[in-house]
Formats: structure tokens, sequence, C-alpha cells
């Protein structure tokens, strides 16, 4: 039986991409964001996961203001690293494991949440970022990969609640896969941070942390969070957050904190990165 | 748990409206930029830009924006552009295809220099406190 093992939460910042992929990691600017990622790396290595389900969001990238999906899980066997108007990321391509992304968008819409079915999509730096920073600079990802692009561009977004349901559908559809499976859930964007109007650059590192507490300490108060404080709080684009839920959503009870790592700034935004594991 | 209070959609919208220097991207401006965003999307292709940066004005004069729309592009006025319906991750194709990262473009909507942004945010950020909310101040 295919199993969720491990949740894996973390800011998708495009500059982290870039310094990555410009080898900037060492630059007294970046290198306390990646360092807090090392940990993470050496444990990945031993853990072997042979699926990660990567709930992002897409950045007016592969949707524009035509399709608007609330939730779109992506079924096609691969998918390619997205122009997104630079050029694409020199990383490697994205491979599916695509009787399983088929089997969750069937159980999640038996399960009521209506997913959107999406096929040939470009994945931009919301999804290959965080591969980048768990992974480094492989020749191939070293699992295969469901991309879950959540909106949080066009209001509203889904609320906290319906995502952490969501992620709780996920993981029984995974668990009604009858293949022995290693699967992670990643839940990424945030922290605070936002782009856009004379307030741009507000960060809250007293209320991401607290966020991340609460991860541990009491999920049912995360899942309650209305949009409007995450505005107020945490900037325009925190709304990202919520894409959070569904990664904790999945993972059930009992859960144990692995690690955790906070950094302000990178570029415009609070970088914040933790890794629970399911306990029982 | 997984019942929550109903939301008032009037409410939840007033609501929206109450962050100080902030215009939260909601069906109404989604729906009054649509040709604003769909005309920064085109840049994402090598193509279009060339052409963009050839003519910009013969450019936009090719999609059914308004005048205001127009002139607040050439003029890279973000601000304006977000009252005018623009989206920040559909105005970044414009601000990419000048070269400006979003650092730099963001600052630009601040009234601070790229330089002392920067600053502030390699010194923590912005709190919010005080910008939280028009009618309370806090």
């Amino acid at each position: 039986m295919a199993r969720i093992t491990v949740g894996i939460g973390t800011s998708h910042v495009p500059a982290i991409g870039a310094a990555i992929d410009l080898g900037k990691t060492k630059d007294p600017y970046w290198k306390p964001v990646f360092d807090g990622y090392e940990w993470t790396k050496t444990w990945i290595e031993n853990e072997k996961p042979d699926v990660i389900v990567l709930v992002y969001n897409d950045h007016a990238t592969a949707f524009d203001m035509d399709i608007i999906p609330t939730f779109a899980i992506a079924c096609s066997d691969s998918f390619k690293p997205a122009d997104e108007g630079w050029g694409p990321r020199k990383v490697p391509d994205i491979h599916n494991h695509a009787d399983l992304a088929w089997h969750i968008a069937q159980s999640c819409i038996l399960d009521e949440f209506d997913m959107t079915i999406v096929n040939n999509i470009d994945l931009d730096h919301g999804l290959t970022v965080p591969l980048s920073l768990m992974f480094g600079q492989p020749e191939e990802w070293p699992c295969k990969v469901i991309p879950i692009a959540v909106n949080v561009v066009t209001y509203p977004p889904p609320s906290g609640n319906r995502c952490y349901g969501l992620g709780e559908a996920i993981a029984r559809a995974v668990e009604s896969f009858d293949e022995d499976l290693n699967v992670q859930i990643w839940g990424t964007g945030g922290m605070s941070h936002q782009l856009q109007g004379p307030r741009a650059g507000l960060i809250n590192p007293e209320w991401d942390q607290k966020f991340l507490d609460n991860m541990t300490a009491n999920p049912a108060l995360l899942r309650a969070i209305p949009h409007i404080e995450y505005l107020r709080e945490t900037g325009s684009e925190g709304i990202e957050m919520v894409m959070w839920l569904i990664m904790r959503g999945a993972l059930g009870d009992n859960i144990k904190e692995l690690h955790r790592h906070y950094h302000v700034p990178a570029s415009n935004t609070a970088v914040g990165h933790i890794v629970l594991e399911k306990t029982s | 748990m997984s019942e929550l209070a109903r939301t008032n959609i009037h409410e939840y919208l007033a609501e929206l409206e109450d962050i100080p220097g902030t215009r939260v991207y909601t069906t109404k401006r989604a729906r009054q930029g649509y040709w604003l965003n769909q005309f920064a999307m085109s840049l994402m292709k090598a193509k279009n830009r060339e052409a963009w940066k050839a003519d910009e004005a013969a450019y936009l004069a090719d999609w059914p924006m308004t005048q205001d729309q127009r002139d607040a592009v050439l003029a890279r006025d973000y601000n304006l552009l977000l009252d005018l319906g623009g989206n920040i991750y559909y105005l970044a194709k414009v601000f990419s295809t000048d070269g400006l990262s979003f650092l730099q473009a963001v600052s630009t909507m601040t009234g601070m220099s790229t330089e002392d942004y920067q600053d502030m945010m390699i010194n923590g950020g912005r709190s919010p406190k005080g910008l939280r909310s028009i009618k309370e101040g806090t």
C-alpha cells in the first residue's frame, strides 16, 4: 500500500532558484537561507521518497486569466520547467507517477473535492525551487512528483479549512492505492511577504513562527484562520500559506517536528521551512 | 471541525478594501484588468517581447485596453496599474522584460529608493504595526 510518511513546508521564492542556478548560495546574502536546508538535504537522501505530492501555485505561467482552477492536479507523464520570461531554469524535467496522480484525482472527486484535471503544463518556480532546495542540482530528480496547483492569485482562494480537508482527502486517496510507495507531501509558498503597493515588504516573524508552532501544537487553529488575517498579518502574498495546510491535513493527528528553519529576507520574502514526520 | 461559519460575501469584500497600501486582486479587479493582464502575459513569448521593445505604444494599440491602462503601462506606474486591475504576477512580465527583479520593481511602489527598500528588507522588513487596518488604525 502507498503511504504518506512525511510533510515538508517551504517557501518557493524565485530569487532562491536564481541564486542556486547562478552559483550564489555561498554569498553572504544567501548563505543563511541555504544553511537551513542542509539538514533536510542530508536527511532526505536516506528517506528516499518514491513520490512527492507537491502543492504549489502557478504564478501566471501555465494558467493565465482564461483558466483559473481552484485546485488542479497534473496527470501527464512528465513536465518541463517553464520559461517564465527569461528562459527555463536549467533543471531536469519533472516525471510524474501518473497512475497515482489519476488515482488521487478520481478518489478526491468521489470524496467531493472536485479537482480540475490538467495534463500538458509547464511548471514554474513554485514547483521547481522546492525541488532544488531539497535535492540540490542532480542530473535527474530522484523521485516522481505529482503537481497540485492551487489558485492563490485571484480572490477568493480556497479557505484554509478547505485546503486542510483536501489534504485529508489526498491522504485517503494515497492509502487506497495498491502499490508499495513511500509518499511525501510538500506544501510550498509563504511565509509573510507582500509584493505590491506602498505596504510592500511587510514581514511578520512572530506570526510566521506561531504558524510553524501550531503545525504540531494546534492545527485546528490553523485551519480556521480567515483570509483577512493572512492579508493583515502576513502581507498580500502570505496567503500562499493555505497551501501548507493541504500538506498538514494529509498527515493526520500524530506528527513530530524534525526540523525548522526561518530567515528574513530572500528578496521580498520571509523564508520558512519545516519537516514533519507522521508518527502513526 | 469541517463546519465553519458561513462567510458573508459583502463583509468579506469590505474587509479586503480595509488594508492600507494594498490592492487585493478581487474578481472585480480581475474583470477590470482582464486585457491589461493578458497583454502582460503575451510578453512570455520572445517574439512578442521583440515587437513590444521595438514599439511599445503600437504593441499596446493592438490590445483592447483602456487608454488609462495603456498610459500607466508606458509610465511603468505600478501602483496605478494595480488600481486599474493589474495583478503583480502578470505585471511581472512587463518589469522582467525591462530587466528588473521583483525587488527592484516592487520597491518602485513604496516611495523608497531600491537601496533603501533592500536595506529595510535586510533589517527585517516592514512591520505590520499600524498597517493592518485603515478603519482601526492598527
